[in-house]
C-alpha cells in the first residue's frame, strides 16, 4: 500500500453538500469497520421504510415470493412490484440493493422499482441476497443470478417480455449487477437487455486515484470500502484468483455483455474503477454509456434529489432506460 | 495487427448515417481542400437570417487579432434588448469545428443562438485561421485573442466577466481546451468553464478508439491524421513532443483549470482521448463532468438532431451550463 499523502480530492458541488451531510448523519453514523458491521447493519435497517409505506396509495401492488436459491443454497425471498393494472409483455427489472455487500435489505432498492413501474409499467423483482462476512463471495452474486434465472423462466407468468429484462443496482448493487451480467454471459444464461450500474462497486483492490482521494472524507470512503471487500473476500482479497463475478473489475475481458449504463460521481471512491470498466467494454466493441457527474458524492442523486446535478443525472438515466427498454416516444406515423 | 471491433452505432442514429453515406462528399485531401472550403461561409444561414423572428439580436464585428496578426471576424448574439445598461449576463465564446482545417463560424451559429435564447446569455462566435495555410499556433492564438477581447469588453457587451465560458465541438472543443490552458498559464482573464463537445485533443492517434473508427463513422482516422499533419507539420503530427496548446492531451499538468464539461460519443475516435483528459483533470483534484453517449458517432447532435440521444445530450449540457453560470 502506498504511504503517500492522499491526493487532492475533486471538490463537492456546493448544492450537494447539505445532502451529503444528511447522508453521513443518517446512513454512515458509525464508521464501517470489521467490528461495526453488525451495528451498522442494525442501524441501516432502521433507515429503510417498509414496503407498505414506500407504496402508500400508489396504483401498484407488491407480492413476496420464495424462489429457489443457487444449487445447495437456501431459497431466496423476492418481492415483486408491478402496476395493479396488468399488461402483457412489460419490461422487467431485477433490482439489487446497495449496502457494501454487508448491509441492507431488498427494500433499500425498491424505490427505483416503484418509480419505474409508475413511469414505464415495468414489473420489478427485488432480491434478498446473503450478506458478508457471514456469507462471503460469491454467495451474494450467486443468489442474484438465481433470482435472474427464476425471473426469466417466469417471465410469461409475470407478464414480462423476456427480451426486455434489465438488471439494475446502485453501489454494491451495481457491482452485483455487473457480476450477474458476467455470469449470464459465461453460463449462456438469460439474455439481459441491459445492465444499469449506478456508482458500482467493482474492484476489491481499492488502488485507483479516486480510492485514495476520498480517504476519510465523503460518503462511502476508502476505509468503508476496504472493510467491505475484506468482509467479502477475506484472505482471497488482492489475490490472483478473485472471481470476476464478485469483483467485476477482475474480468479478463468485457466483450459480449449486455448494454451497460454506468454513472458515478466525480467526487467519490468508485469514479476511476467505473470509468475503467466502461473503457474496457468499449475496447471490446461493447455498448456502454458513461456519465460522471461533476462534484458529486456517492449516491448523490438519491440523497440530494433537488440539486440541479441530481435532476440531470436522473434525466440522463431515464433517457437510457427509454432507449434500452424500447419505450421511446411514439414513432412518427408512416 | 490487432483488430479493433468498433462499438456499434445506436439504432436510432442509423438513418442519419445512412443519409450521409447516400450522399457522399468528395474525400477530403490536401488537394481537395480548397474545393471543400469554397462557399463554406454560405452553406448555412447567415446570422441575421437565423435570428429572424426570435428574441435574439446579432451583430458582426471585427476585433484585433493576436499581436502582429490580422484582425478577426466575430458574430455576437445577445438576447433582444440586452445592452451595456442591462444587468450583466454570462457569455459563451464558441469555436467552430472542422478539424482545424475546414469550417466557418456560421456552421455553428445555430448552436450558439439556441443557447443564447434558452439561457439568456451573450454568444460570441469566432472566425479563426485554418491550417495548413495557417498552421499552429495561428488558430489557437486567434481563439485566445477572441476570449481575451470578450473579457476586456465585458462592460460594453453587458457581460459578467466572472461568468465567461469557452466552448466548441470537435476541433472547436480542442481549441476551447487549449484556451483554458493558456488562460491558466498566462494568468489571463477569469474563465468560468470550458464546454468541450467531442473535443479533438490528442494528436498521436494511438488510442483504441482511434483505431476502431478507421474507415467508418463521421470523422474517421484518416481525416484526423490529415488534420494533425496540416496543423503541426509532418514531423510533429503524431509526436508526443507536440505543443500542448495545439493538442491539449500533451499538457503535462491539468491542475488549476476552469471546470470542464466533456461530452463524446461511445462510437467515435475521440472517445478514449476525451475520457483520458477528464480522468487526468480529476486526478489533480480538478472539476470535470464527463458524458459518453451510448452508440453515438462523432457530431451526432448535429447530424441527428431529432433523436432521444441528442435531446438527452443537450439537456446535460444545459444542466451543466446552468450550474457553472449560476442560472
Amino acid at each position: 500500500m502506498t504511504t503517500d499523502a492522499a491526493p487532492i480530492p475533486v471538490p463537492y458541488d456546493p448544492a450537494l453538500e447539505p445532502g451529503l451531510a444528511a447522508f453521513l448523519e443518517l446512513v454512515e453514523r458509525i464508521p464501517l469497520r470489521a467490528d461495526t458491521i453488525l451495528a451498522n447493519r442494525a442501524h441501516f435497517a432502521t433507515v429503510i421504510p417498509p414496503i407498505e409505506a414506500q407504496l402508500g396509495e400508489l396504483p401498484l401492488e407488491f407480492e413476496h415470493r420464495r424462489v429457489p436459491g443457487p444449487a445447495g443454497a437456501p431459497d431466496l425471498e423476492v418481492t415483486i412490484i408491478r402496476p395493479r393494472e396488468r399488461a402483457e409483455a412489460a419490461p422487467g427489472v431485477l433490482s439489487i440493493h446497495g449496502g457494501g455487500l454487508v448491509l441492507g435489505t431488498r427494500f433499500f432498492g425498491t424505490p427505483e422499482l416503484i418509480e419505474l413501474a409508475l413511469r414505464y409499467g415495468t414489473v420489478g423483482v427485488a432480491v434478498e441476497y446473503r450478506l458478508a462476512p457471514e456469507h462471503p463471495g460469491p454467495a451474494a452474486v450467486e443468489d442474484c443470478y438465481a433470482a435472474l434465472e427464476w425471473f426469466a423462466a417466469h417471465a410469461a407468468e409475470l407478464g414480462v417480455d423476456p427480451e426486455r429484462i434489465i438488471v439494475s443496482g446502485a453501489s454494491a448493487g451495481g457491482g452485483l449487477s455487473a457480476g450477474v451480467s458476467l455470469l449470464a454471459r459465461g453460463r449462456g444464461g438469460p439474455r439481459l437487455a441491459g445492465q444499469l450500474l449506478n456508482c458500482p462497486m467493482l474492484d476489491d483492490r481499492n488502488e485507483t486515484v479516486s480510492s485514495r482521494q476520498y480517504d476519510g472524507i465523503g460518503a462511502w470512503d476508502r476505509n468503508n470500502n476496504d472493510t467491505a471487500w475484506t468482509a467479502v473476500l477475506g484472505d482471497r482479497r488482492f489475490g490472483d484468483d478473485v472471481s470476476p463475478a464478485v469483483a467485476p473489475a477482475r474480468a479478463a475481458e468485457l466483450g459480449g455483455l449486455p448494454p451497460a449504463y454506468l454513472e458515478v460521481g466525480a467526487a467519490e471512491v468508485f469514479r476511476d474503477e467505473t470509468v475503467a470498466y466502461a473503457s474496457r467494454i468499449w475496447a471490446a466493441g461493447g455498448q456502454a454509456e458513461l456519465h460522471v457527474w461533476a462534484g458529486a458524492y456517492h449516491g448523490f442523486s438519491g440523497f440530494s434529489p433537488e440539486a440541479i446535478v441530481s435532476r440531470a443525472a436522473n434525466e440522463a438515466r431515464d433517457s437510457w432506460l427509454r432507449r434500452t427498454l424500447g419505450v421511446l416516444p411514439s414513432e412518427p406515423s408512416a | 495487427m490487432t483488430a479493433y471491433p468498433p462499438v456499434p452505432f445506436a439504432d436510432e442514429l442509423l438513418p442519419a448515417l445512412e443519409a450521409m453515406n447516400a450522399a457522399p462528399q468528395p474525400p477530403l485531401t490536401e488537394e481537395s481542400l480548397p474545393h471543400t472550403r469554397d462557399g463554406a461561409d454560405r452553406m448555412f444561414p447567415a446570422a441575421a437570417e437565423l435570428v429572424a423572428g426570435r428574441a435574439v439580436e446579432t451583430e458582426e464585428r471585427v476585433i484585433p487579432g493576436p499581436a502582429g496578426s490580422p484582425e478577426l471576424e466575430i458574430t455576437i448574439f445577445r438576447p433582444a434588448g440586452h445592452d451595456a445598461a442591462s444587468a450583466p449576463v454570462p457569455a459563451l465564446v464558441n469555436y467552430h469545428g472542422g478539424g482545424m482545417i475546414v469550417g466557418h463560424r456560421s456552421w455553428e451559429h445555430g448552436r450558439v443562438v439556441d443557447l443564447v435564447e434558452s439561457l439568456g446569455v451573450v454568444g460570441v462566435n469566432v472566425e479563426y485561421r485554418l491550417a495548413p495555410e495557417h498552421p499552429y499556433p495561428a488558430g489557437v492564438e486567434d481563439n485566445y485573442a477572441a476570449f481575451v477581447w470578450t473579457a476586456e469588453h465585458a462592460a460594453e457587451l453587458g457581460v459578467d466577466p466572472e461568468r465567461i465560458v469557452v466552448m466548441g465541438g470537435s476541433a472547436g472543443g480542442g481549441f476551447a481546451a487549449a484556451v483554458a490552458l493558456m488562460a491558466r498559464d498566462r494568468k489571463g482573464p477569469a474563465l468560468a468553464g470550458q464546454l468541450l463537445i467531442c473535443p479533438m485533443l490528442d494528436n498521436t492517434n494511438s488510442t483504441v478508439g482511434s483505431y476502431q473508427y478507421d474507415g467508418i463513422g463521421t470523422w474517421q482516422r484518416e481525416l484526423n491524421l490529415l488534420a494533425w499533419r496540416m496543423v503541426l507539420g509532418a514531423e510533429l503530427a503524431s509526436s508526443t513532443d507536440a505543443p500542448a496548446y495545439a493538442a491539449p492531451s500533451r499538457a503535462e499538468d491539468l491542475a488549476g483549470l476552469a471546470p470542464a464539461f466533456i461530452e463524446v460519443g461511445a462510437a467515435e475516435m475521440f472517445r478514449d482521448e476525451d475520457v483520458d483528459y477528464a480522468s487526468r483533470i480529476w486526478a489533480t483534484g480538478g472539476q470535470a463532468e464527463l458524458h459518453v453517449w451510448g452508440g453515438a458517432f462523432h457530431g451526432f447532435d448535429m447530424y441527428a438532431p431529432d433523436t432521444e440521444l441528442t435531446r438527452a445530450a443537450l439537456a446535460s449540457r444545459d444542466s451543466w451550463l446552468r450550474r457553472v453560470l449560476g442560472l
